[in-house]
C-alpha cells in the first residue's frame, strides 16, 4: 500500500551517519571543551574580574542611592538630552508608578544592566560599523557572522557562556550583548555607504583627510540612521534581559520568569510593563537627542 | 495529469486511512515531557510503550509543572504527565481530582523525589568536619559566590519553583546572611545545572538546592546536608513553604511525592493504557543509572528511554501484559 514498500529503502529514511558515531563526536567535542575550559578559567575569570566590579558597583549604586536623588538624575538627563517637557513629565510619571507598585528595586537592577549593555554594544558597534563600511571584503566576511549573532537562539550560547562564566551578570551581559549588537553594527555601516557620493567628492576636493573625512562628513550625515541603530539596541538589550535573567540576572527578568513558571498574570504583566516604560523613555530620550545633534537634514537617496 | 494527481490524492487517502485504523483502539494521546532530564526519560518511555504496546498516537507537549498542571486543569490538555510533583499543586489537585478532571495514577518514584540542600562529594571528603547545613555556614569561604568571591553562596532554586520559597525560608531560619552568606537567585534549571558544572570544572565549592533523580547527580557526585532536625510538617505547611514567611524554623526537606497525573479524557479513550498507568513505577536508583548513562553518552530523552527497555526489561514487563510487552520487545 504505502509507497515506501515498494521504494529501496534508502529513499525513504535519510542514510544519516549512525546513532553512535555522532554520540562519539557529541562527546569527545564537549570534553575537548571542558577540557579547554578547565585550563584557561583561572585567566578567563581574571580577565572578567573589572567589568564583574563594575556591573556590581553600578548596581549598588542604582539600588542604594535613595530614590529622589536617582529619579531627579534621571528626570535631569531626559530633560537635557530631549528638551523635551512632555518627555520628562512623562518619564516622571512613569518612575513614579513603577515605585508605587513596589518595582523600584527590580527596575534599578534591570537599568544598570540596560546602561551597560547598551553602551557596550555601541563602544563595539559603531567601530565595527565604521570598518564594515569602508571595506566590501570586511563586509562580507561579517554580515554572515551577524546573521549568525541574531538567529541562533540565545539559550544555545548560553550553554558554553555559563560554562565559562559561571552564571550572574558577566554570562547575561554577554548574552545581551550578543543579541542586542548586530543592529548597531548594521545601521552604522549602511548610514555610512549611504552618503552621497558627491559630498564626499566635495571634501576630497577641499584635501580632507580620511579621519577629517569621516568625523566632518559621512559621520554627521548618517547620523539618523544610526540614533535608528543605538534605538534598536536599547530595544533589543530590554527585550533580552528577561532571557538573561535564566542566568542568575536579577531584576525585572526574574520576576517575570517567576510569573511565567507560576502562571501569575498580573505579575507577568506589571513587570513587562515596567521594562516597556524604561523603553519607551531610553527611546524617546534617545531620538529627541539625536534630533537635536541633526545639524543636517537627511539627503533623499535617489 | 489530472488523471496522476488524482491517483496520487486516492492513495495518500487510503495511505491515511490505513494508518488511523491501527490506532483506533487507542486514539491519539498527548503527554507532557517536563523540562528536567527524569520527567523527560519518563514521558518518552511512556510514548514508546503507549505507540508500540497499545496502538496510541503520541505527541509529546513540553511543559514545566506550573503550566503543565495549569492547562490540563482547565484544558484537559496534555492528557498525561508521567512525572508530577505534586507537593506543590496539593490543594488545586485535590479539588480536581474531587471533581473528576484529573486522576492520579502510580507514584512514579517509588521511593518520592529527594530534596535538600547539597555539596560536592570532593568537598564533603576533603571536610569530614561538615556534616550538616549548619557546619557549612561555618565556612563562607569554601563556598564562593559567583560574583562576589568575599561571600559565601546559598544557589537558590530557579525562579518560580516552590523550592525558592523553602530554601529562601530555610536561608533565613539558619541565620545564614549574618554567616557571610548570600543567597544567589540561578534563574532557571538551566542556570542551577550550570553553576553547579561551573564549580566542579573549577575544583570549588558549591551549597545549594538540588533534588533527586537527575542527570546532575548522575554526573557529578554530591552529598546531601542534613538540617540536624526531623521534618516537621505542620512547621513546614504553615511556614517554610509560605512566602514571606516572618520568623521560619530550621525545618528538612519532606519527600516528594511524585505521581503521573492523567485527565478524565485519557481514561475514556485509552481506557487500554490505564492499568499501565496504574502499575508503572521505578526506583531513584534505576532512574539515576538510566540518567547517569544518558550524560555519559549524550543521549537524548527518547536514547534513554531506549536504553532503559532494554537493559531493564525484568522491570517493565511486569508493568502490562505479556501481549503487550512482545510489542514493545518487537519494537525494540
Amino acid at each position: 500500500m504505502a509507497l515506501c514498500d515498494v521504494l529501496p529503502g534508502f529513499i525513504c529514511k535519510f542514510p544519516a551517519i549512525s546513532d553512535t558515531s555522532i554520540r562519539m563526536a557529541r562527546k569527545s567535542i564537549d570534553d575537548g571543551f571542558k577540557a579547554l575550559v578547565r585550563s584557561y578559567i583561572d585567566i578567563i575569570d581574571a580577565m572578567v574580574q573589572p567589568l564583574q566590579w563594575f556591573l556590581n558597583y553600578l548596581e549598588r549604586l542604582f539600588v542604594s542611592s535613595p530614590w529622589p536623588i536617582i529619579l531627579l538624575v534621571m528626570v535631569a538627563i531626559v530633560y537635557f538630552g530631549s528638551r523635551n517637557i512632555r518627555i520628562t513629565i512623562g518619564t516622571a510619571v512613569s518612575m513614579f508608578v513603577i515605585g508605587l507598585l513596589g518595582l523600584w528595586n527590580d527596575t534599578m537592577v534591570t537599568l544598570a544592566m540596560v546602561t551597560v549593555c547598551t553602551l557596550i554594544a555601541i563602544l563595539i558597534g559603531i567601530p565595527i560599523g565604521i570598518l564594515m563600511a569602508r571595506s566590501d571584503r570586511v563586509q562580507s566576511i561579517i554580515n554572515p557572522i551577524l546573521d549568525v549573532m541574531q538567529t541562533m537562539p540565545s539559550f544555545v550560547y548560553l550553554i558554553p557562556v555559563v560554562m565559562i562564566f559561571g552564571i550572574g551578570k558577566v554570562p547575561g551581559l554577554i548574552a545581551v550583548v550578543i543579541y542586542a549588537v548586530p543592529p548597531m553594527i548594521r545601521l552604522t555601516n549602511l548610514g555610512i555607504r549611504l552618503v552621497d557620493k558627491e559630498v564626499l567628492e566635495a571634501a576630497d576636493a577641499f584635501g580632507s583627510s580620511g579621519w577629517q573625512k569621516l568625523k566632518n562628513v559621512q559621520m554627521p550625515l548618517a547620523l539618523p540612521t544610526i540614533m535608528a541603530g543605538i534605538n534598536q539596541t536599547i530595544m533589543m538589550s530590554l527585550a533580552m534581559v528577561v532571557v538573561a535573567s535564566m542566568v542568575g540576572v536579577g531584576g525585572l527578568g526574574k520576576n517575570v520568569l517567576q510569573a511565567i513558571n507560576n502562571q501569575f498574570f498580573t505579575v507577568g504583566f506589571l513587570n513587562g510593563f515596567a521594562l516597556v516604560a524604561i523603553a519607551i523613555i531610553f527611546d524617546r530620550t534617545s531620538q529627541a537627542y539625536g534630533r537635536r545633534l541633526q545639524k543636517h537634514s537627511e539627503i533623499i537617496h535617489g | 495529469m489530472k488523471k496522476l494527481l488524482a491517483s496520487t490524492f486516492l492513495a495518500a487517502g487510503l495511505y491515511a486511512l490505513a494508518g488511523s485504523a491501527q490506532a483506533a483502539e487507542c486514539g491519539d494521546v498527548s503527554i507532557a515531557e517536563m523540562n528536567w532530564a527524569s520527567a523527560g526519560v519518563a514521558a518518552q518511555v511512556d510514548k514508546f510503550v503507549l505507540e508500540n504496546g497499545y496502538g496510541c498516537t503520541v505527541t509529546l507537549v513540553t511543559g514545566d509543572t506550573m503550566p503543565t498542571f495549569t492547562s490540563m486543569n482547565e484544558k484537559a490538555e496534555p492528557d498525561v504527565a508521567p512525572e508530577f510533583w505534586v507537593n506543590s499543586v496539593r490543594t488545586a489537585l485535590d479539588a480536581a481530582i474531587a471533581e473528576g478532571r484529573l486522576i492520579q495514577a502510580a507514584p512514579l518514584l517509588s521511593e518520592g523525589g529527594v530534596e535538600g540542600w547539597w555539596i560536592p562529594k570532593f568537598l564533603a571528603d576533603a571536610h569530614p568536619d561538615i556534616k550538616t547545613v549548619q557546619d557549612a555556614l561555618k565556612h563562607p569561604e569554601l563556598f564562593p559566590a559567583p560574583e562576589d568571591a568575599s561571600k559565601g553562596a546559598v544557589h537558590n532554586c530557579p525562579s518560580g519553583w516552590n523550592c525558592q520559597v523553602s530554601t529562601a525560608n530555610l536561608y533565613k531560619a539558619t541565620e545564614a546572611e549574618k554567616a557571610g552568606f548570600t543567597l544567589v537567585d540561578t534563574g532557571s534549571a538551566a542556570g542551577l545545572d550550570g553553576s553547579i558544572a561551573n564549580a566542579f570544572e573549577k575544583k570549588q565549592g558549591w551549597l545549594g538546592y538540588y533534588w533527586a533523580p537527575t542527570a546532575i547527580l548522575g554526573k557529578y557526585e554530591m552529598t546531601k546536608l542534613s538540617f540536624g532536625v526531623e521534618h516537621n510538617k505542620a512547621e513546614w505547611d504553615a511556614c517554610t513553604a509560605v512566602p514571606d514567611c516572618p520568623a521560619p524554623k530550621v525545618n528538612s526537606y519532606p519527600v516528594s511525592d511524585v505521581y503521573t497525573v492523567v485527565t478524565k479524557a485519557f481514561s475514556e479513550k485509552a481506557g487500554v493504557a490505564m492499568d499501565y498507568m496504574k502499575t508503572r513505577q521505578w526506583d531513584n536508583g534505576t532512574v539515576g543509572k538510566v540518567l547517569a548513562w544518558m550524560g555519559d553518552n549524550q543521549g537524548t530523552n527518547e536514547d534513554a528511554a531506549k536504553y532503559f527497555l532494554q537493559t531493564y526489561p525484568d522491570m517493565w514487563t511486569k508493568w502490562v501484559a505479556p501481549d503487550v510487552a512482545e510489542k514493545i520487545k518487537a519494537a525494540l
